[in-house]
């Protein structure tokens, strides 16, 4: 337990954006942590990936480390940002472009933009 | 009682809405991870509350996850909650 939550800090920590997810960003095993993963492959964002179907700790650990129940999960700059509906919500608003501009985490805006207007 | 009609009763008891709607999408994951036999797996929940207008996005969900409670949720493969004010 304590080691999960220290794991899950250093990697928050070592890495701007990370997705807590189930599978991994190239090979996604749920829909809801395919949707984030490939709206943040689509914007070109650089972020690291956790599959917790490979660590059963880190499965249990992350939902304690937030008090979220569910996956997937994104951190930016070791904050929790959300799951799969306000990460869809915030894409189509626009606010997940300024907080990537707030925390310097480079994207491609034109990606973000075509997301946009394919679903506006 | 159905899932849907306890998350159903605990919200509506919760934030009085003056729009609740709880979808149960099971039938379209058949056969996807978290199917289970006889649906009430998958459900949508759209939500319209002035109580979420002063919260944040993952303030609104954290009010929903709590006032449907662990148990419930615990058994619920996917919700997705469509929330605001």
């Amino acid at each position: 337990m304590t080691d999960a939550k220290t794991q899950i800090q250093d990697t928050v920590k070592a890495n701007d954006v990370v997705l807590y997810m189930k599978g991994t960003k190239d090979m996604p095993q749920c829909g809801f942590s395919s949707r984030v993963a490939g709206v943040l492959n689509f914007m070109g964002v650089d972020f690291a990936d956790v599959n917790v179907l490979a660590d059963e700790g880190i499965r249990q650990g992350i939902k304690d480390y937030s008090d979220w129940p569910t996956i997937p999960q994104l951190y930016v700059k070791g904050e929790f940002v959300g799951g799969c509906d306000i990460i869809t919500e915030m894409t189509l608003s626009g606010e997940l472009d300024t907080l990537f501009d707030e925390n310097g985490v480079a994207y491609n805006k034109e990606a973000a933009d075509k997301i946009r207007e394919a679903n506006g | 009682m159905t899932r849907a009609a306890q998350i159903h009763e605990k919200l509506q008891a919760a934030f009085s809405p003056q729009h609740l709607e709880v979808i149960d999408e099971s039938e379209s994951h058949r056969g996807h991870a978290g199917y289970q036999d006889g649906g009430e797996s998958h459900f949508r929940v759209v939500i319209r509350a002035p109580v979420f207008g002063k919260m944040s996005r993952v303030a609104r969900h954290r009010a929903v996850h709590a006032a449907l409670g662990t148990v419930l949720v615990g058994q619920i493969h996917a919700l997705a909650l469509d929330i605001a004010a």
